[in-house]
């Protein structure tokens, strides 16, 4: 179960099964190692949560795996191409969206436009097509707004699409901010923290939508959560995460009765 | 009517001309990134106007023909366009403040540059430079389209994928670049275009004003379109054109209410000579009470839906 010596390079999983490979991931802060050494295989079609304590890591692996923060070592292979190093947008050109942990709506617009914002990727009218409204443009534009509404009315705030972002209670904003990752047609989507500020009712409403949302679209996800029931109701398999380390990684049971899971949540006293 | 025409004519062609280029500092400012080198694409394309039309051209004697006027606006907004991709690319990797002291050196170097160079008539400028209309009222056959198709251009670019994809830099650079939005393309797009704008703007203005020296496009005219935007509106292309007509206007109005005379002198004095602090006066209002300008698109969005209810 723990990650025993670091596995040779050969080991990697580049079966068909498997859509992102991390491999010996590192990156430390200052002094601080915030990543050290991480390695796991995400399977297609799976939902893989990733836990730890606060400061484990969790969100600095997202932010490496979408190219937000550059890994010191390691490989990062995603359908079995290398994209360690890619700039965010070149993430996202190859189908990984994600959401963040403190929410990041485009505010001042409305929730239509964050939503077609992430429409980028798949569309391709240029400038002066644009500009110009051309057929093929205008069609397009069509298309996309059609598309941001029905990911709208996916989550539920079809009657709200007017609306500006910033107004959107915290709930509601974190579910916008699906329906814009979900905009992007994504194989793989990171959603950090989804369930953060949300009451019980509003939580299991939220595990229906990710459920509901990963069998329409054959999404497999990546995600970070805090909530512990949560992951374990929703995730296949999980990994733990403690000062930066692998401490665990298997299937929900095997997880909750690790022993170094137990010490790392609950500390040595028990 | 007539008599307000020859009266007025040069100031109406100049709130158009001032229009279109509070509209260059705004279409970098849609991605976020304030630049204030529109003003040196601006000097630029008046140099290329008059060097061509006074050194190059040697125009008959009588009218000097628009369709030249109209081919070194084309001239000036190509080499515009690649002197910004030029500059835009190594300049907007620097963000925020950074990015405006920036576009300020810009500005300064070409002025510096300028007014050095034998080819732009150094301190003395290029004057006599010719003129393709007999009044200058009928400049409006070219600034008014100009500022019409510039309108177009950008009103309908909010409503596009590229458009949107600038907003979106501008409200969050990371969650765009995570949400696909390639951020250095879309910078340097907006920059450039901005650039485009005000050469062709900078090569009438040449012929307009008649002469042309690097007292043109400073760094004052960075402020003055600043102060267009800051208080027209920095959220929707509307903002820009109107703070560029109603300021450059302004100062012309505030002349005529001092005429009026039964005021008291001191006031009627601030009226006619006080513009630079009426200006900073507005924008240190406007900042605080109107983050966004005076037109917001909210503002529109009341105004549009009153319209069409008021039509029922």
């Amino acid at each position: 179960m723990s990650p025993a010596a670091a596995p040779p390079r050969d080991s990697v999983d580049r079966s068909a099964a498997a859509l992102l490979v991390v491999e010996q991931i590192k990156r430390s802060f200052g002094g601080v190692t915030a990543v050290n050494r991480v390695s796991f295989t995400v399977n297609r079609g799976e939902m893989f949560g990733l836990i730890g304590p606060n400061g484990a890591g969790k969100t600095t692996l997202f932010n490496i795996v979408t190219g937000l923060t550059a890994p010191e070592a390691g490989r990062l292979h995603y359908r079995g191409e290398d994209i360690t190093g890619l700039s965010p947008h070149r993430v996202a050109e190859r189908g990984i969206a994600r959401t963040f942990q403190n929410v990041r709506l485009f505010g001042e617009l409305t929730a239509l436009d964050n939503v077609m914002i992430a429409r980028h990727v798949r569309t391709r009218s240029g400038l002066f097509a644009g500009v110009l409204g051309l057929g093929p443009a205008r069609r397009e534009e069509r298309a996309t707004r059609e598309h941001a509404a029905a990911l709208l009315a996916l989550v539920g705030l079809a009657d709200r699409s007017d609306e500006r972002a910033r107004n959107f209670a915290y709930g509601d904003q974190r579910r916008l901010e699906i329906a814009r990752a979900l905009a992007l047609e994504p194989d793989l989507l990171l959603l950090d923290e989804p369930a953060a500020g949300m009451n019980t009712g509003e939580k299991r409403a939220l595990s229906e939508l990710i459920r509901s949302v990963r069998a329409r679209l054959h999404l497999t996800i990546l995600l970070i959560e805090h909530h512990v029931p949560l992951v374990m109701d929703l995730c296949d398999r999980i990994a733990v995460l403690n000062f930066g380390e692998l401490i665990a990684l298997g299937v929900p049971a095997q997880v909750q009765a690790h022993p170094a899971v137990v010490e790392a949540y609950l500390g040595d006293s028990v | 009517m007539a008599t307000f025409f020859d009266t007025y004519g040069f100031l109406l062609v100049s709130m158009v001309l001032a229009a279109v280029l509070a509209l260059t500092l705004y279409l970098p400012l849609m991605a976020g990134q304030l630049s204030v080198a529109s003003p040196a694409f601006y000097a630029l394309g008046g140099y290329i106007a008059a060097i061509l039309s006074t050194k190059v051209f040697h125009p008959a004697p009588g009218l000097y023909p628009v369709s030249l006027v109209l081919l070194e606006m084309a001239v000036a907004a190509v080499v515009s366009g690649v002197l910004g991709v030029a500059v835009g690319l190594p300049a907007l990797r620097l963000r925020g403040i950074f990015l405006a002291l920036a576009t300020i050196a810009f500005v300064q170097i070409l002025g510096v540059v300028a007014l050095n160079l034998d080819v732009t008539g150094g301190a003395i400028g290029i004057f006599g430079i010719p003129q393709p209309f007999s009044d200058q009222l009928h400049y409006m056959w070219l600034a008014g389209p100009l500022l019409l198709l510039s309108m177009l251009f950008v009103g309908r670019l909010e409503r596009t994928r590229t458009g949107r994809a600038l907003v979106a830099l501008r409200e969050d650079e990371l969650a765009a670049a995570a949400m696909g939005v390639n951020p250095t393309y879309h910078k340097v797009l907006a920059f450039t275009a901005s650039a485009v704008l005000a050469g062709a703007v900078g090569a009438l203005s040449a012929h307009f004003i008649n002469t042309w020296n690097s007292r043109q496009g400073t760094f004052d005219t960075s402020v003055n379109l600043m102060a267009f935007v800051l208080i027209g509106g920095s959220r929707t292309f509307v903002g820009p054109v109107l703070g560029g007509l109603v300021l450059t206007a302004l100062p012309e109005a505030l002349r005529g209410i001092a005429d009026i005379g039964g005021m008291p002198v001191w006031l009627a004095g601030f009226l006619r000579e006080g513009r630079l602090i009426i200006f900073g006066l507005l924008i240190a209002i406007g900042t605080v009470f109107f983050p966004h300008g005076l037109i917001t698109p909210a503002l529109l969005r009341r105004l549009g839906r009153r319209g069409r209810t008021s039509l029922r």
